[in-house]
């Protein structure tokens, strides 16, 4: 995980973020991601945030020369919790992992997905976030 | 005569001070739960099992099921806002991480679902955004006369046999009736919602409800969640804060541990880190 952001420039941002209102986003419904869409992002990791209530892969993006094109956001659809449930930890992904993720994309258009599968490229580790316990269900 | 009249006066004046302070000093006693007895701890163990971690099923499987019939009038919205949902503009379910409420704390949680029995209380625990807890007494207490309204109500309970009855009011007429995350009505007021909570099957629970909401369903709401029983500790419930995604691990401007906040979508979307100066 990239944790720590170059002082002088994370005070700054501080200073800014203080200066007007913040919207409250944090839990939301996926529903601005399409559902319809599957799009195969390629690229290096740059940080894992392993944040409730959605944990986020940041990625930039490479093109078909290997060149960082642009930064996507990859939103896990859900919690640490019910990850660990899926077998996934907070080192399933680090900074500098090549990747090739699946992902539903932003209607907009705007580089952000909501992740379907991540293949680690150097080993062909496949990780989903899918797959919990099974479920009982009395069909009622 | 005037000597007699102050003299009674006087003593009057006294008599009213000396009952003045008096009741001054003995404001209405308390109400005291009483401390549990042996007894009382012993006569957990003759609850039903229901230690362990429970996993819900999938919620849209739960409303998919149990759709609520809403008055026409209020249908009419519930289609609007599952139009918009599908074009990819989710009216706020979850509304600035406010609590989601009753129903929704049992339809709608995703995470591990924890039940404590103690003394004269059921407590349930679950990772829903925050780590929300209700509380059921089951110490044969009536609703309050006049409750504050919260999120979650406030709720009685009964044994059944093995069936743990629970009676919720006085929730707040804000708090959404759910089918979807992004799909829900405010109920309005004057939500009674009664619950039939028991062990159907090998680490099968289910919560049966029904939720009478006379502002907004034409009809009250039967509606049944499903829980599974898992004893792995990795399902453990663990801490589910609602807007650490906003923020980013960094460092403030005097070099300290802090949050930093991230550029969203107005749906919610991540969409740019702080400039690091890592990016390549």
């Amino acid at each position: 995980m990239t944790r720590h952001l170059a002082a002088p420039i994370a005070g700054a941002l501080l200073i800014a973020a203080s200066s007007f209102a913040l919207p409250a986003n944090a839990h939301h419904s996926f529903a601005m991601y399409d559902p319809d869409k599957l799009q195969t992002v390629t690229g290096t990791v740059q940080d894992f945030e392993w944040t409730n209530p959605h944990a986020v892969i940041w990625i930039v993006a490479s093109g078909p020369d290997g060149q960082a094109v642009d930064r996507w956001s990859v939103e896990l659809p859900t919690s640490p919790g019910n990850l660990t449930r899926m077998g996934w930890t907070k080192h399933s992904l680090k900074a500098g992992d090549r990747v090739a993720i699946a992902l539903n994309p932003l209607r907009d258009g705007r580089h952000g997905g909501s992740l379907k599968k991540v293949t680690l490229l150097d080993t062909g580790q496949v990780l989903t976030a899918s797959g919990t316990a099974p479920v009982a269900s009395t069909g009622k | 005569m005037w000597r007699r009249l102050k003299a009674a006066w006087l003593a009057g004046l006294a008599v009213s001070a000396v009952v003045g302070a008096a009741h001054a000093q003995t404001p209405e006693r308390p109400v005291l739960n009483p401390a549990p007895t042996a007894a009382d701890w012993t006569a957990l163990a003759r609850l039903p099992d229901w230690s362990g971690v429970w996993i819900p099923e999938s919620w849209q499987l739960t409303t998919a099921r149990h759709p609520p019939t809403w008055k026409p009038e209020i249908a009419k919205q519930v289609d609007d806002f599952k139009a918009l949902e599908k074009a990819g503009h989710p009216k706020g379910l979850y509304v600035d991480c406010l609590p989601e409420g009753m129903p929704s704390f049992i339809i709608m949680t995703l995470g591990s679902t924890e039940f404590l029995f103690t003394p004269g209380r059921v407590t349930i625990l679950n990772e829903f955004d925050g780590n929300r807890q209700r509380r059921i007494y089951t110490d044969g207490r009536n609703h309050p006369d006049d409750p504050d309204l919260t999120f979650n109500g406030h709720s009685i309970g009964h044994w059944e046999g093995d069936t743990l009855v629970v009676d919720t009011v006085a929730i707040l007429p804000e708090t959404y009736l759910p089918i979807d995350q992004a799909v829900g009505i405010p109920n309005d007021g004057d939500t009674h919602i009664v619950e039939r909570i028991h062990i159907v099957g090998p680490d099968h629970l289910v919560d049966d409800m029904t939720v009478e909401a006379p502002h907004v369903l034409a009809a009250p709401w039967k509606v049944t969640r499903n829980f599974t029983r898992t004893r792995e500790r990795r399902s453990d419930i663990v801490e589910a804060s609602c807007r650490q995604g906003d923020f980013v691990e960094g460092k403030d401007p005097q070099g300290h541990a802090a949050f930093l906040p991230i550029e969203h979508t107005a749906e919610g979307a991540p969409l740019a880190l702080p400039q690091t100066g890592t990016k390549p």
